[in-house]
């Protein structure tokens, strides 16, 4: 059988047990939870209706990054992981199907179950800056974009760490600490040593904000005392060029390493 | 159809699973295969199944390298490999059917595979559920549901009950009468007995045996036989036959009989006994080959 159809029948039984094992609709009551909040803080704290169209949609999509990291934990972190805790390998490896057939078969039901997630969040934020301006920024869909481009990349990294991790709770761990705190620490320490974290991915993923400003400067500095923070902006191109970096490395690396990778 | 390795080798650091092992089964019937813990069955079976990558040397498949043409290798493979887990909210019938379209398998029959397992009113139920011998069961039909010309079964029956193991050996038996080549590794002498027809036998990753079980038989049949009898026996008067060696007391109604190597010896004893007015109720030869063979290649280990 073709290759291809082996990785979307995969994809197809993946997706099912994304949706019975009710992780779909976990991560929807958690998605509408943020939705419900974001709406109450905004009105609670001042009227959508008086700010800019590009501040309303801009407190949507500055959430997006976050649900990004949440969708990839939920979808990605375990996906390859499990099948060696599990031992639910020992049903699927010894059939004639090649590792890359498995691995982009799980990966396109995460990426469409992640999709569906991200989807119904920018939608409700659209709905919302609408209902308050009766218009929509072209920036929301460009941040929208990006949107989906990190996620992409981030569910690649994740998948990497799933592939490289025998125990997926092991694997879930090092992908939340590491998106939650080392990318946004070494963000931070690039701003005091002045070094642009161009290999950061958090780095790039702030487009999605960024998307909302015009012309914003690539660096600025800021001086206290005897210290200097440079705070680094990336352009779009390299935004996007980091990001894909990250999708074709992380999926080749992680796919070597499933490759040779043994159900002992 | 046929399976072969040659010089296969599996080393974890300093440690050799398998060393330099070269076997061919080929036909059809069923090749038991044998060792203690560690000695490198399922390291043999999953080097054939591309769960591991061998250290050098090949495993080949109908002339297909399972590590480099894994599609042409596996395609008429169905393989049970330790007690595999599976998607727990998936059902059965929705595992095999996703088997059988990856595969692409055109003799697939997922109620048939069910009820041949005896799995078939389980059907729609989701697995996660199941108990370690049901799995096993299921495990078994993922094993037959594609109909495959060769299997490789790694203990097939660790899990299940008394009647789940004789239900899946008589399946195997049939199995075997299907034109398959099937290879099964089992702790189970008794099983590999009742089940196989070839016996290959290994310990520390080197091969020690590999025989038709009718040759093992002529080779390491013992020349002794346990008799009960209904009434207490007069030992003297048995040592008298031809032929016999010794007699040994193991109950006041049951014996053990050495005897000399000689042709038809053992029927020709039932019937002086029986001439003698020895009310025998059971006559049976004292261990099986595989066993002594067991003793002898590998020891007490």
């Amino acid at each position: 059988m073709n290759d291809f159809n082996q990785m979307f029948i995969m994809a197809k039984y993946q997706f099912r047990n994304y949706i019975r094992a009710k992780r779909l609709y976990i991560l929807l009551i958690i998605t509408s939870i943020v939705i419900t909040l974001i709406i109450a803080v905004n009105a609670y704290f001042g009227n959508p209706a008086n700010e800019t169209v590009k501040d309303t949609a801009k407190s949507f999509a500055g959430f997006s990054g976050t649900l990004i990291v949440l969708i990839a934990l939920f979808f990605g972190g375990d996906a390859i992981a499990s099948e060696y805790q599990n031992k639910t390998g020992y049903f699927l490896f010894p059939n004639p199907i090649k590792r890359w057939g498995i691995f982009w078969g799980k990966f396109l039901a995460s990426f469409l179950a992640s999709a569906i997630i991200l989807f119904l969040y920018y939608v409700s934020g659209l709905i919302y800056t609408y209902y308050y301006h009766q218009a929509i920024p072209v920036e929301y869909l460009y941040s929208m974009a990006y949107s989906f481009i990190f996620m992409l990349s981030l569910l690649s990294l994740t998948f990497l760490f799933s592939t490289f991790f025998k125990n997926g709770a092991v694997a879930l761990t090092i992908v939340a600490i590491l998106y939650f705190f080392v990318f946004n620490i070494i963000d931070a320490v690039s701003q005091i040593a002045g070094v642009e974290p161009w290999f950061s991915i958090t780095y790039a993923a702030s487009i999605i904000t960024l998307a909302f400003t015009n012309n914003y400067p690539h660096s600025t500095q800021y001086v206290r005392n005897t210290m200097t923070l440079t705070i680094y902006h990336p352009y779009v191109w390299e935004a996007l060029v980091i990001m894909i970096v990250y999708f074709i490395f992380s999926g080749i690396v992680a796919m070597w390493i499933f490759n040779h990778k043994e159900l002992k | 159809m046929y399976m072969e390795t040659i010089n296969l080798t599996k080393k974890y650091g300093n440690f050799y699973a398998l060393k330099d092992l070269n076997l061919k089964v080929e036909g059809k019937g069923c090749m038991g295969y044998l060792g203690p813990n560690g000695a490198g069955k399922t390291t043999t079976l999953k080097l054939f199944t591309h769960l591991l990558n061998p250290t050098s040397g090949d495993a080949i498949i109908n002339g297909y390298s399972v590590h480099t043409e894994i599609k042409k290798a596996l395609q008429s493979v169905g393989a049970l490999i330790e007690t595999p887990d599976f998607y727990p909210y998936l059902t059965p019938t929705e595992l095999l059917t996703m088997l059988c379209k990856i595969r692409d398998a055109k003799g697939c029959d997922v109620k048939n595979a069910l009820k041949e397992v005896g799995m078939y009113e389980w059907r729609y139920k989701r697995v996660g559920k199941f108990s370690k011998g049901m799995k096993q069961k299921i495990a078994l039909a993922a094993a037959l549901v594609t109909n495959p010309e060769i299997l490789i079964l790694d203990e097939p029956t660790t899990g299940m009950d008394p009647k789940g193991m004789a239900e899946i050996r008589k399946l195997i038996k049939q199995l075997q009468r299907d034109n398959r080549l099937i290879l099964m590794s089992s702790h189970l002498l008794s099983e590999v007995t009742e089940v196989c027809d070839e016996v290959a036998m290994l310990n520390r990753g080197k091969l020690l045996l590999y025989e038709s079980i009718d040759n093992l038989n002529k080779k390491f049949m013992g020349h002794s036989v346990e008799v009960t009898t209904m009434n207490a026996i007069d030992e003297k008067s048995i040592l008298s036959i031809d032929g016999v060696k010794s007699v040994e007391k193991l109950l006041p109604t049951k014996i053990r009989i050495d005897f000399e190597d000689e042709d038809n010896m053992q029927y020709i004893l039932l019937k002086k006994l029986i001439n003698m007015n020895v009310k025998v109720i059971e006559y049976r030869s004292s261990g099986m080959a595989l066993e002594k063979a067991y003793i002898e290649l590998i020891g007490g280990e």
